[in-house]
């Protein structure tokens, strides 16, 4: 793959030019972050005249932004763990026994797989009513259960792919199915686990569906939420929102740049077996 | 015995059912919460969406009245429900074939070697990230219809616009998919540079040999040897934007009028908003049957394309 140096050069700065156009509009929140309303209103694309974190401290003042990631965080990892052990728990016992009986239950768990969030979201709302766990985050995570099913299949899928041996030799061993599955199994199928994880913990950290048909009071809001009220109350504050919108979007950065192959082979993962 | 047995031959003994009954029981209790959760995620609210969608029912009385098949017809002549689905159909096929069409050509050059490779596929990749609804709000402002919106402003300097970017229908539905297309071009990208990544070289070496052009070997190589990633995608772009809520919600809130109105805006709209189960149940059932056919439709695609070309 030789290619003259001339054309690489050229490619380069196509390529980057192309990515920064991508991403201006980035740049365009970002930037009025540091800006008052007059300011961004006379010169919305420049640098700052000074870089004034105002904005910040009025964004984080009230403490409700901080209450709404301390409730997404919770939500996201109890429901991720959660799915992550009944997903597991669920492959194992498969994995270990293959009667009629399982291997239909196998397939009628694809229903769980291609089947969205709306088609169900009606019916599971009315039920958190009648169970009095409408606009509670623990109601929230228990709408989440159904990705359960959705993590049985990915990490099933990578289940299969193990020694069984390791496994045999701990029964051997004698120990019960519980302490083979913690121990022996749970450790074996750890890179499937994050990548699962870090799919479902995008959707659930992500998700405006289910928060906005469920969450109706301020203390329960989830970051997402957090940032559509602000829209609504800021409305003429657009650097506050801004700011809003970049504080809720940190985390996601951060996240990112950390995860960025894991991000991407969990997509491939959940993409291709979707 | 049937330790011994188990050592020689694992997979047999482990999978047969000749063990005793108690190892049976523990092995299925594991099952337990999955099913569990599959019957209260899956088969009762669905069997719920199915029988209201039959009756009138409006979530407090118990016994609602059967109305066969009127909520259905009431669907299919509601104006908001028709413009919900003739939008919900140009997005999702709208961002497939836009996003597809950009998507591999944009993969291709990101699979080639340069400089600032990584930080021009982070930057493409990166909007696939946050939530779609967050996004929404930011274009929001950016393609604010005022004079001074972000891009009105732009335009400005080169002595233009304003441009009704938001508050004229077909404008608006042509934002809401642009902005579709920016979130997911990147990352459909990366899929295909996966896929990219797997084809031998030498192919390319024999066809240069040969004297074929970077056009001829576009057609003649990469693309019938993307096909299975182009049935991926697709899918994933088609089953994704049937879906579509967020984006369009936070962006134009379904208008103006119900010019970018979705599906799942009037099943909220109807059931949570209004209390209407019966049509949003109905509505409901048509979404599952649609999304699950395209589903199905994709996994024979997906079956043939293996005998093809695995």
């Amino acid at each position: 793959m030789k290619r003259p140096g001339w054309r690489r050069a050229v490619l380069s700065v196509l390529m980057i030019a192309l990515a920064l156009l991508i991403g201006s509009p980035l740049y365009y929140v970002l930037v009025n972050t540091f800006k008052s309303l007059g300011e961004m209103t006379l010169s919305p694309l420049a640098l700052p005249s000074h870089w004034s974190l105002d904005n910040y401290a009025k964004a984080l003042a009230d403490g409700s932004m901080a209450r709404s990631f301390a409730n997404t965080f919770y939500v996201t990892a109890i429901a991720v763990v959660l799915q992550l052990l009944i997903g597991s728990m669920a492959s194992y016992a498969m994995i270990m026994r293959s009667s009629r009986l399982n291997r239909a239950l196998a397939n009628l768990f694809l229903v769980g797989f291609v089947i969205p969030t709306q088609s169900t979201l009606i019916p599971l709302y009315l039920t958190m009513v009648n169970l009095r766990v409408v606009d509670t985050l623990n109601g929230l995570i228990l709408m989440y259960m159904g990705g359960s099913v959705f993590s049985y299949f990915l990490i099933q899928g990578y289940m299969r792919t193990l020694p069984f041996d390791i496994i045999e030799a701990a029964r051997v061993d004698g120990a019960g199915s519980f302490q083979t599955f913690w121990h022996i199994v749970l450790p074996l199928i750890k890179p499937i686990l994050i990548t699962v994880g870090v799919f479902q913990g995008m959707f659930v950290w992500n998700d405006f569906l289910v928060p906005n048909v469920m969450v109706s009071s301020k203390e329960n809001r989830t970051v997402v939420l957090q940032v559509y009220a602000a829209v609504g109350q800021f409305t003429t504050d657009w650097p506050l929102f801004m700011t809003i919108t970049v504080i809720a979007l940190v985390p996601m950065v951060v996240f990112f740049v950390l995860m960025q192959k894991r991000i991407v082979s969990g997509l491939l993962a959940g993409s291709i077996k979707g | 015995m049937a330790v011994k047995s188990s050592v020689r031959a694992p997979r047999l003994s482990a999978r047969g059912p000749s063990r005793g009954w108690k190892q049976v029981a523990a092995n299925q209790a594991f099952l337990l919460p999955a099913v569990a959760a599959f019957i209260f995620m899956f088969v009762i609210p669905l069997a719920q969406s199915f029988y209201w969608s039959l009756t009138d029912f409006t979530g407090y009385d118990p016994n609602p009245n059967f109305v066969g098949l009127a909520n259905y017809k009431l669907i299919l002549a509601d104006k908001s429900m028709l413009s919900g689905l003739a939008f919900t159909i140009m997005f999702a096929v709208g961002t497939t074939v836009v996003v597809t069409a950009l998507a591999i050509p944009l993969a291709v050059q990101l699979n080639k070697a340069f400089w600032g490779r990584g930080f021009a596929r982070s930057l493409w990749f990166f909007p696939a990230i946050p939530s779609a609804a967050i996004l929404g709000m930011v274009w929001r402002y950016i393609l604010s219809p005022l004079e001074s919106g972000a891009l009105n402003t732009v335009l400005k300097t080169f002595g233009t616009g304003p441009v009704p970017w938001l508050s004229n229908s077909r404008l608006a539905q042509l934002c809401v998919i642009g902005v579709g297309v920016w979130c997911a071009t990147g990352w459909h990208a990366v899929l295909y540079t996966a896929y990219l990544q797997s084809i031998p070289a030498e192919y390319y070496e024999v066809a240069r040999i040969d004297g074929a052009s970077s056009l001829q070997q576009f057609f003649t190589i990469t693309l019938p040897l993307l096909s299975p990633a182009i049935v991926v995608s697709t899918f994933l772009l088609m089953t994704g934007g049937l879906k579509v809520f967020d984006l369009p919600f936070t962006l134009t809130n379904g208008g103006p009028g119900f010019s970018t109105y979705t599906i799942t805006h009037s099943l909220v709209q109807f059931g949570v908003g209004q209390g209407r189960y019966g049509i949003s149940s109905a509505l409901a059932v048509l979404f599952t049957i649609t999304v699950t056919a395209v589903a199905f439709g994709q996994l024979r695609l997906t079956r043939i394309m293996e005998r093809h070309f695995g």
